[in-house]
């Protein structure tokens, strides 16, 4: 009886196991089949691919690459480099400026300050195209094109990981602690940087990579804004290669660009994800 | 090392947003009203009032009271983390009502240690001294010398979060220790510690102050603390001080009922009773027995020309005895504490505790009906129009 009770319980533990086991792995597949889908392709001429899908890579990868480094019409390193530059600064001073916000509105008191916390929590509900229209008239009217600062700039602005932030100190930071430096003799200001800022660091790393891959990944902004073969960024570039004419048209090359664009996302990932991990889960444990 | 004085200091706080606009009025918010919902006035929550108080040089202060009655927000007044409303405060004779904190030459231990979790036990002592711009010699030699008076040279290199409670609260205290403040602040330090441990760094800080001359304030809700720490105590309620003067005046002369009832454990007990006034001295009556009030009682009482009347009569635990005459009552229960036994007892319907020497078994005590009996050297006798001490 007890043995038949154990046996039926290992077997309930099996299935359920399988089951696991079966939706991971098909999800897994989800996430990663384009990623393979791309590597594959990034190897096969444009002639091939014209043929459809096969699982086995083709013999092009570094053909592929060369015609792409050397394209006549855009410049990969000057791409890499402009594009590397916006999403960085964005990266940069999104989290740090969100971050002060934050604190001031969390840790000051002053008249309004709830009125401010919304007014910052309703801007999110303005889709970012809504405002992008008087943005680009303003930067034509004042001829801010083709300047990579007018991109990383207004990330200032970011009321989403401001919020994120907001709930990031209201878990973490407890104002004594605060009031412990200022008795110290700190500043403000180095209150901010030198005691906030490091306790902020899961919250800083986690809205530093989404806003870098997000600024990376932007084609709308620079598409409309940057049209000076020297400041475009890499989604312009690969936007650039697939409208190419019939003559030039080589699909191998466009899935060799897009790999090489997400290679500097994946290394970023790799280096922030133990950050990442701990900012995502932080607050959900009193610790 | 320097002397605090508060004149007449006031804290009130204005209430920022209006409760009627409720979207944009936090939880906090009401929260923080409602732990000082002490008066409303139109200026906003009065906190703290007429808070006169002479703290002199050296003196170890303990300001003592139950949650919300401005003892912390008066320590944060001093410290310069609260704006002050109304009054004048002065360190080592200057005014600093409006001077920042850091300029006040004043150390906080805070309740929650509020340590700097990312820095190590040495860089959170040596904070403050870096700020200083002192050299590294110093820095190393003062930060040493603090974490020798306080044990916990071994954990320098170590972060917060690899200390226990109470070596946290050491290195709480050793950096506020490490600047030789002229005033140092103490936030009800040990309420975060377990008992054991609380009457361990209890004695630490009696040692520490004896090391270390200089100013304390000591906020605490435990008039064990109070008792056992401070060279005089403040006793506030409701934002006003109800009583100042040694941890001996205190409990052997409160001066009104709430004093009298705050101080001592077990509380002291409460009786309805009647002052009569005869030829030969004053005398109260209570539940029927008369009990006549000693000399001091009498020419104090005398001194005041009070009148027979209906009082409130104060009689602490360990003043009650059991004897063949006296007031009845009831044991409901009796605990034994070891060398003594609280018998708590129904008279007339209130509850009353007695303390008794232990004798055989306390259980025996239960459910016996005993008579209760004092001496009128014991007795405390408050109005009942003001609950104050009618001897003062």
């Amino acid at each position: 009886m007890q043995k038949d009770l154990n046996k039926s319980a290992e077997i309930k533990l099996w299935i359920s196991r399988i089951v696991v086991y079966a939706i991971l792995i098909f999800l897994a597949f989800l996430c990663l089949f384009f990623f393979y889908l791309m590597i594959i392709n990034s190897s096969r001429s444009n002639a091939q691919l014209k043929e459809g899908f096969t699982v086995i890579p083709g013999g092009h990868f570094l053909d592929n690459f060369y015609n792409a480094w050397h394209d006549g019409d855009i410049n990969i390193p000057v791409g890499m480099k402009n594009s590397f530059i916006v999403a960085a600064a964005s990266a940069v001073l999104t989290t740090y400026f969100s971050a002060m916000t934050a604190y001031g509105v969390y840790v000051y008191n002053f008249r309004l300050k709830h009125f401010v916390h919304i007014f910052i929590l309703a801007i999110m509900m303005i889709p970012s195209q809504v405002s992008a229209v008087g943005f680009i008239q303003l930067a034509f009217q004042y001829n801010l094109t083709n300047k990579l600062w007018v991109l990383f700039v207004p990330s200032i602005a970011a009321p989403v990981v401001y919020f994120y932030m907001y709930q990031y100190l209201q878990a973490t930071l407890p104002l004594e602690m605060v009031e412990a430096a200022r008795i110290d003799g700190s500043s403000e200001f180095r209150i901010f940087n030198r005691i906030v800022l490091p306790i902020m660091k899961p919250a800083i790393a986690v809205q530093m990579i989404f806003s870098f891959v997000g600024s990376w990944n932007n084609y709308f902004m620079p598409s409309l804004l940057l049209n000076a073969a020297d400041k475009k960024t890499v989604p312009i570039m690969i936007a650039q290669l697939r409208s190419a004419d019939y003559s030039k048209f080589d699909m191998g090359k466009v899935y060799m660009l897009m790999l090489m664009a997400i290679l500097p996302v994946m290394i970023i990932y790799i280096i922030l994800s133990k950050s990442i991990i701990k900012g995502v889960t932080s607050g959900s444990v009193k610790g | 090392m320097a002397e605090v004085v508060l004149k007449n200091i006031k804290k009130v706080y204005p209430i920022l947003d209006k409760p009627k606009k409720g979207l944009f009025k936090s939880k906090e918010d009401t929260k923080e009203h409602r732990k000082h919902n002490l008066q409303i006035t139109d200026e906003g929550v009065v906190a703290v009032q007429e808070f006169s108080l002479d703290i002199k040089d050296k003196e170890f202060i303990v300001l003592v009271g139950p949650s919300g009655c401005g003892k912390s927000t008066t320590l944060r007044m001093i410290a310069g983390l609260e704006e002050i409303s109304g009054g004048e405060l002065y360190i080592d004779g200057n005014l600093v009502n409006s001077v920042e904190p850091k300029d006040r030459d004043i150390a906080m231990v805070f309740q929650s240690y509020a340590l700097y979790p990312h820095m190590t036990v040495y860089d959170n002592m040596a904070y403050s001294l870096r700020i200083q711009k002192l050299s590294k010699e110093e820095i190393d030699r003062k930060v040493r010398e603090a974490a020798e008076i306080l044990d916990i040279t071994q954990y320098l290199d170590r972060k917060p979060k690899a200390l226990s409670g109470g070596q946290r609260q050491r290195v709480a205290i050793g950096r506020a220790i490490v600047r030789d403040p002229k005033v140092l602040l103490m936030d009800e330090p040990l309420s975060n510690l377990d008992a054991k441990l609380r009457n361990q760094m209890r004695a630490e800080i009696i040692k520490l102050r004896k090391r270390i001359n200089t100013t304390f304030v000591y906020v605490t809700h435990d008039q064990t603390e109070a008792m056992t720490l401070g060279d005089r105590i403040v006793v506030m309620k409701d934002g006003y001080i109800q009583q100042i003067g040694s941890p001996q005046e205190v409990f052997d002369h409160p001066a009104n009922l709430f004093v009298a009832g705050f101080i001592g454990t077990p509380q002291m007990n409460f009786f309805d009773a009647k002052l009569l006034k005869k030829a030969d001295g004053y005398y109260v009556n209570v539940e029927g027995m008369e009990v006549k009030l000693s000399e001091e009682k009498q020419e104090r009482l005398k001194a005041h020309d009070v009148k027979e009347q209906e009082v409130t009569l104060g009689i602490r635990p360990e003043h009650i005895t059991l004897a063949e005459e006296g007031i009845e009552g009831m044991i409901d229960v009796s605990e034994l504490m070891g060398s003594s036994c609280h018998l708590h007892m129904t008279v007339e319907g209130k509850d009353v505790i007695v303390i008794v020497p232990t004798e055989g078994d306390a259980s025996e005590y239960m459910g016996r009906k005993v008579k209760l009996s004092f001496s009128g050297r014991h007795a405390h006798i408050f109005s009942k129009e003001d609950e104050k001490n009618l001897e003062y």
